[in-house]
């Protein structure tokens, strides 16, 4: 099984009666690209803030890298690049100061990375930073976070005030540069076509519930849809239903594995199984985030880090 | 490398306090052929000395404060691997440094352009109100109230609030032992004066002891605030 570069038990924070993050159970195994997928207020960033220690959680416990965020935050920050949602910097500086100002704080800078992604993103390093574009803003985080030569990186909405273009870009380097050091990259977003582009893991999050961790390829090939149709359907979750939708007598099902054993089983129970169909990120993320309709979510996914990565 | 930031981003009002203290005085008494150092020098000396150090102190201690611990840029700051104390201290004793570069430059100036048309800096006989003490008073006061309004602006991570709280608060200590003096007859001492019967120079030391509690005060909360 493999370590893990992030990990929380029952990780809560309320700011006031206000729920931001509940009894989060999050797996992040090391060396892999986790996205963290969200609605907008969903928790994801009070859920980095924990990480990072910039919040403290008012009940539960995480991991970093293998140490306890309290008391090991600054060992953890050592080995930590974050690219934070707000993409403000220092104004008057130009990125080539902020680049001898981030320098001194960690012993494995690299000076050489600097070079290469500064010319690789076309970045104007003499430039005032309030006078770049956001595009250039946002690339000037990467830079600085690239050089870090950190084990994890943590990027907040990295691609939030980006063009499709610059976006692109962006993705482009972060994973070549995750794939070619090795390190792990954990990153927020609520778009998912850059989640599904770049991502192995994919957690999914909303009203401080994660509802869903998983394996991109295991969503593609084990989650399906199935629409029933009949009375006394089953609207409990389990490890096996992931999130159960009702709409009068009709019930869709989001099933994580052995859809047709699951299928049959409500056939035997009396309900006509209407629909059996395999689903993209995007329609799961949607089943589980949708409000129109009554949807009863459970933590299942948890379970599928552990067996997926020993396989 | 933090140091060198602090001083990147206060080091033009560290310039304009500098000038202001070093160039008026010269130039006022080359401009009077002398006049003015011979008539009025001390006593203005001592006033522009005091009015200098305090605007730099509110100043330099805002400027200090808003660039490193506001919302906009903590997240920044408060993820490299550093305590958060070592970032509050930091950056108070850059501003701190510089407060007391200007403080002495005004004061070498001063007192070499005095000395030239053979006045003396820290004595008249004429004028009682001159004294070598004041310049103390008036570095302990500045010291004073660029302690507390770092502390502020750190503690409310805005420039204007924490600028405006600590203006606030020292015309408010000004109020209450007005207060007390008309009501009980209490004597509260405010910064830079002699607390009690102790002695000058431990009572301005108290006041250094108090002002640095406030940047004690500032790293406590800076350290336990979430961002």
């Amino acid at each position: 099984m493999r370590q893990l570069a992030i990990s929380t038990e029952g990780l809560t924070k309320n700011y006031g009666p206000t729920a931001a993050v509940q009894e989060l159970n999050l797996h992040v195994p090391c060396g892999t690209i986790y996205g963290f997928l969200g609605r907008n207020g969903a928790g994801k960033t009070t859920t980095i803030k924990m990480l990072l220690g910039l919040a403290r959680p008012t009940s539960g416990s995480a991991r970093v890298l293998g140490m306890d965020t309290a008391p090991d935050r600054i060992a953890i920050l050592q080995r930590t690049a974050f690219v934070s949602e707000k993409k403000t910097l220092y104004p008057l500086l130009t990125p080539k100061e902020l680049v001898r100002f981030s320098r001194g704080f960690y012993p494995t800078w690299d000076d050489t990375a600097v070079e290469k992604y500064s010319q690789l993103l076309e970045i104007p390093m003499t430039q005032r930073f309030d006078r770049l574009s956001n595009g250039n803003q946002t690339k000037v985080f990467l830079l600085l976070a690239l050089a870090q030569g950190a084990d994890l990186l943590i990027l907040d909405e990295p691609t939030a005030a980006l063009d499709p273009l610059t976006a692109d870009e962006f993705l482009r380097v972060l994973a070549g540069s995750a794939m070619e050091r090795g390190c792990t990259v954990f990153f927020s977003s609520h778009r998912l076509e850059e989640v599904e582009r770049i991502a192995e893991f994919v957690g999914v999050m909303d009203r401080g519930r994660l509802l869903l961790e998983s394996r991109l390829d295991d969503i593609k090939s084990e989650f399906r849809l199935i629409i029933a149709v009949g009375n006394s359907l089953p609207l409990h979750t389990s490890s096996q239903v992931l999130s159960v939708v009702t709409d009068g007598d009709c019930c869709r099902y989001l099933v994580t594995h052995a859809a047709e054993g699951f299928a049959a089983q409500l056939a035997r129970n009396g309900a006509t199984v209407t629909q059996i169909t395999s689903l993209g990120l995007r329609e799961i993320f949607l089943h589980l985030v949708r409000k129109e309709l009554p949807c009863i979510s459970g933590n299942a996914g948890a379970t599928l880090v552990g067996s997926s990565s020993s396989s | 490398m933090y140091l060198w930031k602090c001083w990147r981003d206060t080091r033009w009002f560290f310039f304009v306090f500098l000038a202001i203290a070093a160039l008026p005085m010269p130039m006022a008494a080359f401009a009077s052929h002398g006049g003015i150092a011979r008539y009025a020098g001390s006593f203005a000396f001592q006033n522009t000395f005091v009015t200098i150090v305090t605007a730099a102190a509110y100043a330099l201690a805002t400027i200090c404060a808003i660039q490193e611990f506001t919302d906009k840029t903590a997240h920044f700051l408060f993820t490299k691997p550093r305590s958060r104390g070592y970032f509050v201290w930091a950056s108070w004793i850059v501003g701190f440094t510089e407060l007391l570069i200007v403080a002495a430059v005004n004061l070498l100036v001063g007192w070499r352009v005095l000395a030239h048309y053979g006045v003396s800096a820290f004595t008249e006989a004429a004028a009682q109100d001159v004294s070598p003490r004041n310049f103390v008073e008036a570095v302990v006061y500045a010291c004073f109230a660029y302690a507390l309004t770092f502390a502020l602006t750190a503690i409310l991570r805005n420039g204007l609030k924490g600028l405006g709280a600590s203006l606030g608060m020292m015309a408010g200590m000004i109020g209450v032992a007005a207060a007390l003096q008309m009501r009980w007859k209490v004597d509260l001492p405010l910064p830079p004066q002699q607390i009690g019967h102790l002695p000058i120079a431990l009572s301005e030391c108290l006041w250094v002891i108090v002002a640095l509690l406030f940047v004690c005060v500032a790293q406590v909360v800076v350290e336990r605030a979430e961002i």
